[in-house]
C-alpha cells in the first residue's frame, strides 16, 4: 500500500517518491544539488531552495518523474522521520566517510526503515566524501558488507568531484521501477476482489469498472 | 361486460367528486382540472411543509448538540482569546444547519439552473422560510464554476451527475466517522480517476486538472460537514496546540538555531509574508487552496534564508524557520486544518508534489512542537520548565554589563523623579499661599464697595426720585395725542361716500 502513488496508472509514467535521510553536514543536499543542477558550493544556484527537487527521467523508453525530499538532519529532528518517509519508493542513506558517527547514524535508519516499512523501500547506503580518502574513517569492506546484510546497495560518491551520483540515481530508479512492476503484477491477480472490496462508491450508471484502484493511502 | 359498465355510468359519476359542477376525469382521482390542480397544489404543501419540519428539527438537534458539547468546553480552563474562535464556531454552526435545510428543499433535486430557483420560490411555503433560506454564495459559485469548466470537457456531464450524487449522498453519512468519511471521498477520487484515465482515456495532465475541480467543487459543498466534524477530537486537539504555541512565546531564534536574520529588511518582510500566509490558510476551503498557503509560506521562508545565507536553503535549513514561523503564527485550528487535507486532498499531491512536501514538513514542524522539550532547544529540562512555568524569561538575565546599565537608568530616572516631585511640592505650597492671599484681597474689595455705595447714598439722598416722575408724566402725555391723532384718522372714513365714484374703463371700437 504504501507504493500507490508509485505506478502512474497509465503504467507508462512512474512517479517515485525518494528521501534523503542522514546526519547534518555529510552533504545530502550537495549531492541532490550536483545530480539536479550540476551545480557544487556554487553561488549561482538557480533554485530557490534544495529541499524539494524533482528531475525527469526516460529508463529504457519508460518516462519517471523523481521528487527528491531532503530531510533536517540535526539529531533533535531525527523522530520526525516516519512523516518524511511514509509512501516513499526509495531511501537514500549519506553517510561522511570521514566520520564514522555518520555511519551509525545510517544503522539506525536502515533498522528504523526496514521496521516501518519491510522490504517495499529500496535502500541505497551512499558513503559521500569520497574526494577525502585520505582522512577515511569507515572502511570500505565494513560498508560493503554491511549494506549487504541489510538488503541494500552500497555506492561511493563524491558531490564536490561529481562521482558516481549519476550511477546512484539511475540504479535506484531502475530498482524502484522493478519493485512496482512486481507490485502490479501482484495486484493484477487479486484484481477481481479488490475491485468488489471498496465499499462506499457511488458510480451513476452501471458501465462496468475497468481496472482496479491502486488503494488508499489516506491513512496514516 | 364493459358495454353493461358504459351504460350503467350515471351522469352523476363523469360529474367531479368535488361537486363543482364540472366533468372530472379518472386520471385526476374523478376530479376536474381546476379542483385536481388545487388539490394537488395541497398536497405538495405539505409535503414542503414536513420537509421544514424535519430541517428544523434536526437544527434543534444540532444546537442542542452543540450547547452541550458548549458546555463541556466550558468546564475546561477558560481561555479568553478564543471567544472569537467559538464566534466563528458558532458561526459555522449554523451555516452547516443551513445547508441541511438546504439539501432538504426541493430545489437540489434539479441541476441548479438560475430560473429553477425562481421557479420553487413560488411554491415556498411562507415568507420566514424563504428569508431563512439564502443562497450559499460559495458552494453555489463553486457549482457554477464546475459546470462552466465541465462544459470544455468530454464527457462533462457525466463527471458531473457522479460528482453531485456522490456529494450528496454524503449528507446522508454525516454520523460516519471522520476516517470513513474519508476513505468514502478517498475511494471515490480513486475510481473517478480511473475511469477518467481508461475510460476516456484522459492524458495525465488533463485528469489531474479534471480532478482538482473535482476536488475543489465537492469540498466547497461539504466542507462545513466534514471540517472539524464532531465525531473527532480535532477541535480538542487544536485548542491543545494553540496553548502550547503560547506557552512557548519565549523560544527564540536562537535556540531553534533559525539561519535567518531579521535584521535586513526583505527578511523581515519575508517573515511577515510567510506569517500572513500560514494564517490564510484557515480562510480557505479547498484542500488544495490550503496547500497552496503552506506552499507559499514556503516560498517565503526560502527567500527569507536564501537572503539571510547567500545560498540555496536545504532542509537542515528549512524545518528550523517553518517551525519558528508556525510557533509565531499561532494559525488558527492548525490541527483540524491538518486532518482535513490529509483527509480529503487528491491523494497523489500529498504524496509527490511540492505541496506535498511542504505540508509534510508542516505536520513535523506540529508534532516537533508538540513533544518539543529543553534537549532539543539545547537546554537543560530544569531551565525549559522554569520557562514553561513563566517564572523566569530567557529575555531577563541580560548579560551583566547591559544589566548594570539597564539599573544605572532607572537609579538615575528615580532620582530625577524624586526631584521633580519636590518641585512640585514647593510649587503647591506657594499656590495654596496666593490662593489666601487672593482671597483676603477679595473680602477686602468686597468691603470697600460696600463703603463706597454707603457713601454716594449719603451724599445724594432724594433728588433722584422726583426726576423720573416726570419723566414719566411726559410719555403719557405724548401717548394720548398719538391716540387721538389714530381715532381723528379714523373717523375721515365717513367722509369717504362723499367723494366721486372711481373711474369706469371705457371700452373705445376699433
Amino acid at each position: 500500500m504504501a507504493t500507490a502513488g508509485a505506478a502512474g496508472t497509465s503504467g507508462r509514467t512512474y512517479s517515485f517518491k525518494v528521501v534523503l535521510l542522514g546526519e547534518g553536514c555529510v552533504g545530502k543536499t550537495s549531492l541532490v544539488l550536483r545530480y539536479c543542477e550540476n551545480k557544487f558550493n556554487d553561488k549561482h544556484i538557480t533554485t530557490l531552495q534544495a529541499s524539494f527537487l524533482t528531475k525527469k527521467l526516460n529508463i529504457t523508453g519508460k518516462r519517471v518523474n523523481l521528487a527528491i525530499w531532503d530531510t533536517a538532519g540535526q539529531e533533535r529532528f531525527h523522530a520526525l522521520g516516519p512523516i518524511y518517509y511514509r509512501d516513499s519508493n526509495g531511501a537514500i542513506l549519506v553517510y561522511d566517510i570521514t566520520d564514522e558517527d555518520s555511519f551509525q547514524k545510517v544503522k539506525n535508519w536502515v533498522k528504523e526503515l526496514r521496521k516501518m516499512l519491510g522490504n517495499e523501500i529500496c535502500l541505497c547506503i551512499v558513503g559521500n566524501k569520497i574526494d577525502l580518502d585520505k582522512d577515511r574513517h569507515v572502511s570500505v569492506e565494513d560498508a560493503e558488507s554491511y549494506a549487504e546484510s541489510v538488503g541494500a546497495k552500497h555506492y561511493h560518491t563524491s558531490a564536490k568531484l561529481n562521482k558516481g551520483i549519476e550511477e546512484l540515481f539511475l540504479d535506484l530508479c531502475k530498482r524502484m521501477m522493478e519493485t512496482a512492476q512486481a507490485e502490479e503484477r501482484a495486484k493484477g491477480n487479486g484484481a477481481s476482489q479488490s475491485a468488489s472490496n471498496r465499499r462506499g462508491v457511488q458510480i451513476v450508471d452501471d458501465e462496468p469498472q475497468a481496472t482496479p484502484a491502486g488503494g488508499c493511502c489516506s491513512s496514516g | 361486460m364493459s358495454q353493461r359498465r358504459g351504460i350503467h355510468v350515471d351522469q352523476s359519476e363523469l360529474l367531479c367528486k368535488k361537486g363543482c359542477g364540472f366533468y372530472g376525469n379518472t386520471a385526476w382521482q374523478g376530479l376536474c382540472s381546476k379542483c385536481w390542480r388545487e388539490e394537488n397544489q395541497r398536497e405538495k404543501q405539505r409535503q414542503i411543509q414536513e420537509d421544514w419540519a424535519l430541517a428544523e428539527r434536526l437544527q434543534r438537534e444540532e444546537e442542542e448538540a452543540y450547547a452541550s458539547r458548549h458546555q463541556r468546553a466550558q468546564s475546561q480552563p477558560a481561555i479568553t482569546p478564543f471567544n472569537k474562535f467559538e464566534e466563528r464556531k458558532t458561526k459555522e454552526k449554523s451555516s452547516k444547519v443551513n445547508t441541511v435545510t438546504k439539501f432538504f428543499t426541493p430545489s437540489t433535486k434539479t441541476p441548479p439552473k438560475k430560473d429553477a430557483g425562481a421557479a420553487d420560490a413560488q411554491s415556498t411555503p411562507s415568507s420566514s422560510s424563504s428569508a431563512s433560506r439564502q443562497p450559499f454564495p460559495d458552494s453555489d459559485r463553486a457549482t457554477q464554476e464546475f459546470i462552466d469548466f465541465l462544459k470544455s470537457v468530454k464527457s462533462g456531464r457525466e463527471i458531473f451527475k457522479q460528482c453531485r450524487a456522490f456529494t450528496e449522498g454524503m449528507v446522508y453519512k454525516r454520523d460516519m466517522g471522520a476516517d470513513e468519511l474519508s476513505e468514502c471521498v478517498q475511494d471515490f477520487y480513486q475510481s473517478l480517476s480511473d475511469r477518467l484515465h481508461n475510460q476516456f482515456k484522459g492524458s495525465t495532465e488533463h485528469v489531474e486538472r479534471v480532478m482538482d475541480e473535482v476536488e475543489k467543487y465537492m469540498m466547497s459543498r461539504l466542507y462545513t460537514e466534514v471540517f472539524c466534524p464532531e465525531t473527532t477530537d480535532d477541535e480538542k486537539k487544536d485548542l491543545a496546540v494553540q496553548k502550547r504555541i503560547r506557552d512557548l512565546h519565549w523560544v527564540t531564534i536562537e535556540m531553534l538555531c533559525v539561519p535567518v536574520d531579521e535584521e535586513i529588511p526583505e527578511v523581515s518582510d519575508s517573515v511577515v509574508k510567510a506569517i500572513t500566509d500560514i494564517i490564510e490558510m484557515d480562510s480557505k476551503q479547498v484542500p488544495k487552496d490550503k496547500l497552496a498557503c503552506i506552499t507559499r509560506c514556503s516560498k517565503h521562508i526560502f527567500n527569507a534564508i536564501k537572503v539571510s545565507k547567500k545560498e540555496a536553503a536545504s532542509a537542515d535549513d528549512f524545518l528550523p524557520t517553518l517551525i519558528y514561523i508556525v510557533l509565531k503564527a499561532n494559525p488558527p485550528r492548525l490541527q483540524s486544518n491538518i486532518q482535513y487535507i490529509t483527509r480529503f486532498c487528491n491523494p497523489s499531491r500529498l504524496m509527490t508534489g511540492e505541496d506535498g512536501y511542504y505540508f509534510t514538513n508542516l505536520c513535523c514542524a506540529v508534532a516537533f512542537i508538540e513533544k518539543l522539550d529543553g534537549q532539543s532547544l539545547n537546554m537543560s529540562s530544569e531551565e525549559f520548565e522554569l520557562y514553561m512555568s513563566g517564572q523566569t524569561s530567557p529575555n531577563w538575565p541580560r548579560p551583566t554589563a547591559a544589566a548594570s546599565s539597564a539599573g544605572g537608568a532607572a537609579h538615575t530616572q528615580a532620582h530625577s523623579s524624586l526631584d521633580v516631585l519636590t518641585g512640585l511640592g514647593e510649587r503647591q505650597e506657594r499656590v495654596v499661599e496666593k490662593a489666601r492671599q487672593l482671597e483676603s484681597d477679595l473680602i477686602d474689595w468686597t468691603d470697600e464697595v460696600e463703603q463706597k455705595v454707603q457713601s454716594a447714598l449719603e451724599s445724594f439722598p432724594l433728588d433722584t426720585q422726583s426726576t423720573t416722575t416726570n419723566a414719566a408724566g411726559g410719555t403719557t402725555t405724548t401717548t394720548t395725542a398719538a391716540a387721538a391723532a389714530s381715532s381723528a384718522i379714523d373717523s375721515e372714513n365717513v367722509e369717504n361716500e362723499l367723494l366721486p365714484p372711481p373711474l369706469q374703463p371705457q371700452v373705445f371700437a376699433g
